[in-house]
């Protein structure tokens, strides 16, 4: 390598480390005297969280991973001075222990298609210039000066681009219906009020590549007609709100925003709105009452917001994602969109990956890619030898797919006849000490709080549900309770207001439908089979697998293991407050649950 | 007019009307509980789910929000909406076991037991947000609204803490279905003192008002309150009243006004006022809300009264004994001297209600029953047969005791003993008086008043409802105490002799009336005040005008005057000179 050439470091991940990482590398960039070759960038997200913070040395793609400050001096040193890879810091992937040093051939990474996240993680967000050297805002140019309104929705529709906020309705369709509704002005919304737990895609996004949401909003104004657009925003994601801001500020000052649009007669303003952090407020209606002022309480939508949206003027809504995806459009035309994903389901779609999972992160994958490829090809599989049980799409309001279904493709369409919601893309894995009643119990647990408490059957009905299945956790239900569970589910599906509520029985209903059997034994024969409910489980040591090594004995913090040095052990029923240390701990899987 | 089909049957709806309204005006029930038809809808309590068919797709929506569009196909009752419904009022029946509104659906849905065992049995609100709704559309208060969200919501003032914003109208009690909110008035005092308590800010002021239409008390409506609490800000609270009359007969503009008319008698039948016991302490009035005057008495036992013609306490039992005092500031040289006549009657009909509608004990300390009228004695024996206690001495004190009860002190002359009785309700048969203002009217009409402060009448036996007015006459108790059928006999002959005038067309007055010498007249204007005929008034050129159908010819000017310009026609100087000298002549 040339001593000439010019390098970028790229530092992604908020991870708690990283904040040292960067004036540590620029301090140490300064004293071997490579600032004038070097380019320090502080990027967005890159998704490998289970690794964090990675760093990418660019043009070769090096690729390091759990970088610390104590590593700098070395990486500079062997990379950034001479020419070497330092080893140590390569990526090792979980299923081999082979260094992968370079980015592209990391299988997390090569298995995947990112197309909405293409700079997330390699331009700086704080940056228009990067955006644009990257070959951003050209869209917007091409759109503004060379199509018309209607060949943008045209091409929008011709696409097949379907909305990533989860309900999956046609963008094309949307815009086009508010472009002719009457009723001006006309407005258009980015939803970044990402509240589903485990997703965090939405919140990489406006971190990590602001503009392209700005862009691909500044294009669809234009397609149907509105001058003024709102990101709703939770102020729980400051970053984004931080990053988004300054990213409107600098397209304002460079002309790609605000009045007349690159010489154009197109003017268009942005605004932020930050959200208080409500879940209700992802829903579509909670989400126009909180922009325009009031509760964030969802009100009945007879009417297609497209026809009588924010102030009851036509509003196009989508999710950030969706809007990000629009500048690809444009840019590739909408032919090559289509040739990615299924046909019903086209383009690529993120996912966050999380709950027991090898890397957990941020995926983006052709839709129609099928679970087995996501959880196990790029997710790396269940660590530490547990088996695969079943997967929770689309947060809260989703459902539960069981390992039975894991070759099922991720699209709209079979996830809903799954029983499951692609949602915005949240992915839950779990393994088989993941009780599927205490799943529905946690996600009803969230969904009391979070439920706004405007309609009787979701604000009655999610009260009554997660009491009946905490009643099952601790062994108190009875089957008639379950014909109970099931009726309060069905009628808070189809009665209630908004789609929070009508989504809220899903977690009950499609583990219902694919693990009645671990409710019918929580019932009927006291058991908890994954070992996950304590009011059912006993923590016991099969004597022919203890070696007596004692680990559990000293880990117990309720001293309720007794026993010899090397003879088997055994724990006081009466004692064991089934906190599960013993198990984690134990090296010889000797502790069972009964 | 979009046209739909609710229950198989053919409905025309109205333009932009809802699904529930035009089944509404139908005849088609759908039940409801968030709905109101004054408040904009919200679609929370669910309960008027019906199913909807669009386009051939079947979908559940509720009935107060989904527009009556055209083609729609509608089912209010079919199983999926009956189910859902039933499992509703189940979750209700779980919240809120013990609130009527919720049984009769329970009932008419076949669920009879809560679908849960209930969390709080007392619970009383389903959070359908009427009152918030009302304090916020229409009150326009904004004093409660929900708080919390999911499990936890619920309703009320800022920090669950009393509010100036709450102008204690008490809208959100009224439009509650559930009976949840109770109203704890400040200043209680005021109403707990009565139980008589607060009429409706619209009301008819008398069952016998004419002309018999309702007035809106400008201190009670929360309209005109709202607009005098944000000095004139809010102007447009409420307005219920309006929005309902369908004789479109509400104008909140409406102002009192002066009306000029030109008349030829004029009938003074201004009538009474009611004593203040609470001027004589021993009354103890005012110091239990239990002693009342005859005249709340009246009230409470008016069908059209606060508790619908039931005589009760203000604790809303039922007396058991009952003590009513007569000549209370009635022959009294305390109070008034003079026996007001009517008291002795009304307290022997109170007496009577008394026992027909509660059955109580009934004392009456008289002095003297003055049963004068016709048929009056009978009535009294009758009283006497029901078993009502006649104590013959005055009620000479009434004492509140510590624990609320009373005790009534006086004389029983007859057995010239001193007894008590403890009763669980007084009344006072307080005297009538003349009202506050007869100075003023008096002056204004030339009126006097005899010494009882009544307005005297020309002559007491020859000219009874004439005063030395010409064409002013009096009329029922203005005149003095007078009960219902002698102010009838008496407001006949006032208004005989006023129509005789009429009738006549003109005034014949007597010749000698005083007359002004312009030439001499200075304007001075001492003459005016004098005149006890209010006949004197100065004319456009400042000079003394005498009216000569007013003036009687008294001579109270003529002596006045400083420059001899006013002369009594018939006794003029030179006359009476003239006759003193020939008298002297001779």
């Amino acid at each position: 390598m040339a001593e000439d050439s010019r390098r970028s470091i790229i530092v992604s991940c908020i991870h708690d480390r990283a904040p040292q990482l960067m004036p540590a590398l620029q301090a140490e960039i300064d004293r071997r005297g490579l600032a004038a070759n070097v380019d320090l960038v502080d990027a967005g997200c890159r998704g490998l969280c289970s690794v964090g913070p990675v760093v990418l040395i660019q043009p070769e793609n090096i690729f390091y991973a759990s970088v610390g400050v104590e590593d700098i001096p070395e990486l500079v040193d062997k990379t950034l001075v001479g020419a070497g890879i330092v080893e140590r810091l390569s990526y090792h992937p979980p299923e081999s222990h082979e260094a992968v040093c370079f980015y592209r051939d990391t299988p997390f990474y090569s298995k995947q298609l990112r197309h909405v996240m293409r700079d997330c993680g390699i331009i700086d967000p704080w940056s228009i210039d990067d955006y644009i050297a990257a070959g951003g805002y050209r869209a917007l140019g091409t759109v503004l000066t060379r199509m018309t309104p209607e060949e943008v929705i045209g091409e929008v529709k011709k696409s097949g681009l379907r909305g990533r906020g989860g309900a999956g309705f046609s963008t094309g369709s949307k815009w086009e219906h508010t472009r002719h509704a009457d009723g001006e002005p006309k407005y258009v919304i980015a939803n970044g009020d990402e509240g589903d737990p485990g997703a965090f895609m939405n919140r990489s996004l406006m971190e990590g590549d602001p503009h392209s949401i700005l862009e691909g909003m500044a294009i669809g104004a234009y397609a149907i007609g509105a001058h003024d657009g709102y990101i709703y925003v939770r102020d729980e994601y400051p970053l984004a709100v931080r990053n988004l801001a300054h990213a409107i500020e600098q397209a304002v000052e460079y002309g790609l925003l605000g009045e007349e649009i690159l010489g154009t007669d197109f003017s268009f303003d942005l605004h932020i709105v930050r959200g208080a952090g409500a879940f209700v407020c992802g829903e579509s209606s909670a989400l126009m009452q909180s922009v325009e002022g009031k509760v964030g309480e969802p009100r009945p939508k007879h009417f297609h917001a497209t026809e009588r949206g924010l102030w009851d003027l036509p509003t196009a809504l989508n999710n950030v994602e969706t809007w990000a995806n629009i500048p690809m459009i444009i840019n590739h035309g909408a032919d090559w969109f289509a040739s990615f994903g299924t046909e019903g389901s086209t383009g690529t779609k993120t996912f966050c990956l999380a709950g027991s999972i090898k890397n957990s992160g941020l995926v983006e994958v052709p839709l129609g890619t099928t679970l087995r490829e996501i959880i196990f090809d790029i997710g790396g599989g269940i660590p530490d030898g547990r088996e695969f049980k079943a997967v929770q799409t689309g947060g809260p309001s989703g459902g539960c797919i069981p390992a039975s279904l894991v070759d099922l493709p991720v699209d709209y369409d079979s996830l809903s006849e799954a029983g499951s919601m692609m949602g915005s893309g949240g992915l839950i894995v779990m393994n088989d000490r993941t009780c599927m009643v205490d799943l529905a119990r946690y996600f009803l647990d969230f969904l009391k709080e979070e439920s706004c408490g405007k309609c009787t059957p979701c604000r009655e009905g999610i009260r009554r549900m997660l009491q009946i299945l905490t009643d099952i956790t601790e062994g108190r239900a009875t089957m008639a309770d379950l014909d109970k569970l099931e009726t309060v589910a069905e009628t808070v599906q189809v009665a209630s207001l908004c789609g929070l509520g009508k989504s809220a029985p899903n977690p009950v209903l499609s583990t219902l439908r694919y693990f009645r059997d671990e409710y019918e034994a929580h019932i009927v024969d006291h058991k908890c089979p994954a070992g996950a409910c304590k009011a059912l489980i006993e923590y016991h040591i099969i004597a022919e697998n203890c070696t007596g090594c004692g680990v559990c004995r000293r880990r117990c913090p309720q001293n309720a293991i007794s026993g010899e040095r090397k003879e088997p052990h055994v724990i006081d029923p009466t004692l064991c407050i089934k906190c599960g240390i013993c198990r984690d701990v134990c090296k010889f899987d000797a502790v069972d649950v009964r | 007019m979009p046209t739909l089909i609710i229950d198989g049957q053919e409905v025309h709806a109205q333009e932009g009307q809802t699904v529930l309204e035009a089944a509404r005006d139908a005849g088609i029930d759908i039940p409801t509980l968030c709905y109101h038809p004054l408040l904009e809808t919200q679609g929370s309590c669910r309960i008027c789910t019906v199913e909807v068919i669009r386009r051939g797709r079947s979908t559940l929506q509720t009935a107060c929000t989904y527009p009556a569009w055209d083609g729609l196909e509608i089912r209010t009752h079919s199983p999926s909406v009956i189910k859902t419904r039933q499992t509703i009022i189940g979750l209700l029946l779980s919240r809120c076991p013990d609130v009527p509104i919720i049984q009769d659906l329970g009932r008419e849905y076949g669920v009879t037991e809560p679908l849960f065992p209930p969390e709080k049995p007392d619970e009383k609100c389903i959070l359908c947000g009427l009152c918030v709704r009302t304090c916020h559309e229409l009150v326009k208060a904004d004093a409660i609204n929900f708080s919390q969200r999911g499990i936890e919501r619920r309703v009320g003032p800022p920090f669950l803490e009393t509010t100036d914003q709450c102008i204690g109208c008490g809208a959100c009690t009224i439009v509650c279905p559930t009976g949840a909110i109770d109203i704890v008035l400040e200043q209680s005092a005021v109403y707990d003192a009565k139980p008589l308590g607060p009429t409706s800010a619209i009301h008819v002021p008398s069952l016998q008002a004419v002309p018999r239409v309702p007035v809106i008390d400008t201190d009670a409506c929360i309209r005109f309150r709202q607009a005098a609490l944000s000095n004139g800000e809010i102007t447009d609270a409420c307005g219920v009243c309006q929005t309902l009359c369908e004789a479109n007969a509400i104008d909140f503009t409406q102002q009192d006004t002066m009306v000029e008319l030109d008349i030829g008698t004029i009938v003074v039948a201004t009538g009474f006022a009611m004593w203040d016991p609470a001027s004589l302490s021993q009354y103890a009035y005012g110091q239990s809300p239990n002693i009342i005057t005859g005249l709340e008495f009246e009230r409470l036992s008016n069908a059209g009264g606060p508790t619908g013609g039931e005589i009760l306490l203000a604790n809303g039992e039922k007396p058991k004994r009952v003590a009513i005092i007569h000549c209370v500031g009635s022959r009294d040289h305390n109070a008034h001297p003079y026996c007001s006549r009517i008291c002795c009657m009304y307290a022997l009909k109170q007496a009577h209600l008394v026992r027909d509608k509660t059955g109580a004990d009934v004392y009456q300390f008289y002095m003297d029953m003055r049963a004068f009228g016709k048929g009056y004695e009978e009535f009294y024996e009758r009283v006497q047969g029901e078993g009502v206690f006649m104590v013959r001495g005055k009620g000479a004190e009434v004492e509140v005791r510590p624990n609320g009860e009373l005790r009534v002190k006086g004389e029983n002359a007859n057995l010239g003993i001193v007894i008590s009785v403890d009763v669980d309700m007084v009344v006072l048969a307080s005297a009538i008086e003349s009202q506050p203002d007869a100075d003023r009217v008096a002056s204004l009409f030339g009126l006097s008043r005899s010494e009882d402060g009544f307005f005297a009448e020309a002559h007491p036996k020859l000219r009874p409802v004439e005063t030395n007015t010409e064409g002013v006459f009096l009329a029922g108790v203005a005149q003095g105490p007078k009960d219902v059928p002698d102010t009838v006999a008496h407001a006949g002959a006032a208004a005989s002799m006023a129509l005789s005038l009429l009738d006549k067309g003109e005034v014949t007055i007597s010749p000698t009336v005083s007359t002004v010498l312009t030439r001499f007249c200075t304007g001075c204007g001492k003459c005016i005040p004098v005149c006890p005929y209010t006949a004197i008034s100065l004319g456009e050129d400042g000079k003394s005008v005498i009216n000569a159908a007013l003036c009687k010819g008294c001579g109270t000017c003529a002596a006045a005057c400083p420059s001899d310009a006013i002369q009594p026609l018939h006794f003029t100087d030179d006359q009476l000179v003239g006759q003193i000298v020939g008298v002297l002549y001779e």
